[in-house]
């Protein structure tokens, strides 16, 4: 359970994109690319199909529910399948300058734990995500350089990479270097990869099915992390998705999670 | 008096339920299955083998809620047939996002800690129903119990238990040396039931980013009671003494705390006062206490790891003495020799329960978790070091989730102490390795 813990999210998946873009060239495209996936109050469920190189496949559904509340994003995740850990609950406060806050509720030990909010390049839920790909990467952490454009999937792209600045910060994300490949025309990013510590391409992260939830704001429902080292391919799928929801702050209270 | 506090408390929870009774009915119904064998120990082959089905069913219907886990277990336990049909939990109840009332059978925790919580009160345990989840000797109490949450990340909680249930402890099966050829265990001693019998506990409990924190307050029975002599045989040559499980009534003021320190640790620290009367100095009432644990949890090399410091302090202390043995020519002071030993016997044997051997007494407990293969194999190690009584465990623990729907643990137990120690009487009956294989549903 203490690999779920760096998890989650003010806008889940389009964060896989935004740790390229923050270089000198880059920084106009980071800002919008940020604008177009800004969802506000959201409330999704989703499931994460985990399949193995021998085709074995592994399911995880869960119920996420953010919103933001004095500048502090605070998301809900529970989660419903399977049923070991159903009814088990995470509240994560995703602060800007400081380290986020997280609290868990397992049903087994009846009651709610701080927990620590480390490990970010530990995978997620035993996914080929990690928890550094589901939260928001910190600036000014890493070096953006623009590395010049591409036709991927028929769109022509940028392709940013991001580096961390320091050997530590790079192992605590888990990965030395990205690629994002984002569309010159919507700012939307479709691919991304990720290289290991040694430098080797590690994982591919490829996103999908973007649609509108408002005018000028959009979401990928399917995103696909893909191993090219184990073969090991993670899919998740976005079932439903509510937007501009009106959750109160007290959902989102450590004494709420039971 | 009580009676009425009682039901003055349960009439305005009800008043207070001004429900909206729309919404989708969400009924669910899960479980599991398991088989599990504990043996090895020096006492059985097979300490305990049982198979059991866990139906966990849950309604909700707008505020309205309905849960229930109900057991069926059969199996050999210390060499005894049985077959258990056993409600964990059943409850039912009101609850939005202010206020909740529940009514039922209920398992509740307090504390921060891990395993070793001074203002955890409430909730009985079975020590004896050995399986790979310490989890499952929790055992539940018929409870009202109420949550308001006045402000996001402040809440009061109340629990009002009319009826006392103990802790199972299984002594008689312990081989306790000379001691346990003239002893005898009899029927447990329970309370009247009556309210003015009942527990009453209550806890405001807060959850902000930079700290968390409690306090407490339990006023009852402890379910982690005492022995009392209820009978001498003097029949025989060597007298038979019969003890009972006798609980005793006490108050408790407690409090807990969680500090984060950045993403470096979590230190937590948890204490309770344990007020009790005893001025007959009867040997199953412990003295008044103050039980105290500090701990850390910190990652290390993808480990998790949490390290406790466990203390008491014992007020009113004062050190037993062994009885000296009579002149043998006479007859009266022989029995009163073997009066005083038999207490003297017996109230040793209370401390040891109600770990109040020294006026001091510390502990230290050392966990590491650590998950492999994408959360597939999962190990965990717990040790104990009791300083003081130099008595130790330790339980490694290794699972494996063969797929979402099945499950292996395998791990053991070997706890060790001296002679006439409460785990040197344990380790005959208790130390040993376990196998599960659970499909969950």
């Amino acid at each position: 359970m203490k690999l779920l813990l760096k998890s989650l999210v003010t806008g889940l998946f389009l964060f896989f994109c935004a740790n390229g873009l923050f270089g000198q060239s880059a920084a106009e495209i980071s800002r919008k690319s940020r604008e177009v996936i800004d969802l506000g109050s959201t409330q999704m469920d989703f499931t994460i199909y985990i399949r193995d190189n021998k085709g074995n496949e592994r399911v995880r559904q869960l119920t996420m529910i953010s919103a933001v509340f004095n500048d502090v994003g605070k998301t809900l995740v529970r989660f419903t399948a399977p049923s070991d850990v159903q009814g088990t609950t995470l509240l994560i406060y995703d602060n800007k300058d400081k380290e986020d806050d997280m609290w868990i509720y397992m049903p087994s030990l009846k009651k709610v734990r701080r927990i620590i909010s480390s490990e970010r390049g530990k995978s997620f839920m035993g996914s080929e995500f990690t928890n550094a790909d589901m939260s928001k990467p910190n600036q000014a952490d890493f070096n953006y350089s623009l590395l010049g454009t591409t036709i991927y999937d028929g769109k022509e792209c940028w392709m940013v990479q991001s580096e961390g600045k320091d050997q530590t910060i790079s192992k605590a994300n888990g990965y030395s270097k990205s690629v994002s490949y984002i569309d010159k025309n919507s700012y939307l990013c479709y691919k991304v990869e990720y290289y290991d510590l040694s430098g080797n391409l590690h994982r591919i992260l490829t996103s999908h099915d973007y649609k509108n939830v408002t005018k000028s704001t959009f979401f990928s429902y399917r995103t696909v992390m893909e191993n090219v080292q184990n073969k090991r391919i993670s899919e998740m799928v976005v079932n439903k998705v509510e937007t501009q929801t009106k959750s109160g702050e007290e959902m989102f209270s450590p004494n709420a999670l039971q | 008096m009580k009676r009425i506090i009682f039901f003055t408390i349960l009439i305005c929870a009800t008043l207070q339920v001004r429900a909206q009774w729309s919404g989708n009915t969400d009924f669910s119904i899960h479980g599991f299955g398991r088989g599990s064998v504990y043996g090895g120990s020096k006492a059985y082959d097979l300490t305990s083998v049982f198979a059991e089905l866990s139906l966990q069913a849950s309604l909700k219907k707008g505020p309205a809620i309905l849960e229930s886990d109900i057991r069926f277990t059969t199996g050999m336990f210390f060499n005894e047939k049985d077959a258990r049909f056993r409600i964990r939990e059943l409850y039912a109840g009101y609850k939005s996002q202010k206020f909740d009332i529940f009514l039922g059978n209920q398992i509740v925790i307090w504390g921060r800690m891990d395993g070793f919580n001074p203002t955890n009160n409430i909730t009985p345990s079975d020590y004896f129903f050995l399986s790979s989840d310490p989890a499952d000797q929790q055992q539940s109490n018929f409870m009202l119990k109420m949550q308001y949450r006045p402000l996001p990340g402040v809440d009061l909680e109340l629990v009002a238990i009319p009826f006392y249930k103990m802790s199972s402890y299984r002594f008689d099966l312990f081989d306790m040396g000379e001691l346990g050829k003239y002893l005898l265990f009899g029927d447990d001693m329970l309370p009247e039931r009556i309210l003015a019998n009942g527990t009453y506990a209550v806890r405001a409990n807060f959850d902000y980013p930079a700290f968390g924190g409690s306090v407490s307050w339990f006023q009852g029975y402890d379910p982690y009671h005492g022995f009392n002599v209820v009978s001498v045989n003097w029949a025989s040559a060597q007298p038979v003494v019969r003890i009972a499980s006798t609980p005793y009534r006490k108050t408790a003021i407690g409090a807990d705390v969680a500090i984060p320190v950045g993403n470096l640790m979590i230190v937590r620290a948890e204490a309770a006062y344990n007020h009790t009367k005893n001025p007959d100095k009867k040997m199953f009432i412990p003295n008044p206490d103050i039980s105290y644990v500090v701990g850390i949890e910190t990652n290390v090399l993808g480990c998790t790891v949490i390290g406790q410091y466990i203390g008491k302090y014992t007020f009113d202390f004062f050190p037993l003495s062994v009885p000296v043995s009579p002149d043998a020519n006479d007859p009266a002071s022989l029995v009163q020799y073997a009066e005083k030993y038999i207490d003297y016997e017996n109230r040793l044997f209370n401390r040891k329960v109600f770990n109040q051997q020294e006026r001091t007494n510390h502990a230290v407990s050392l966990t590491i978790t650590r998950s492999f293969a994408y959360d597939v194999l999962s190990a965990e190690c717990t040790g104990y070091y009791n300083i003081t009584s130099k008595e130790w465990f330790v339980r490694p623990k290794l699972s494996w989730r063969i797929s979402d729907a099945l499950m292996a643990v395998v791990g053991g137990n070997y706890m060790r102490g001296g002679e006439k120690t409460l785990y040197g009487y344990s380790s005959a009956v208790m130390n040993g390795a376990f196998a599960e294989l659970k499909v969950i549903f």
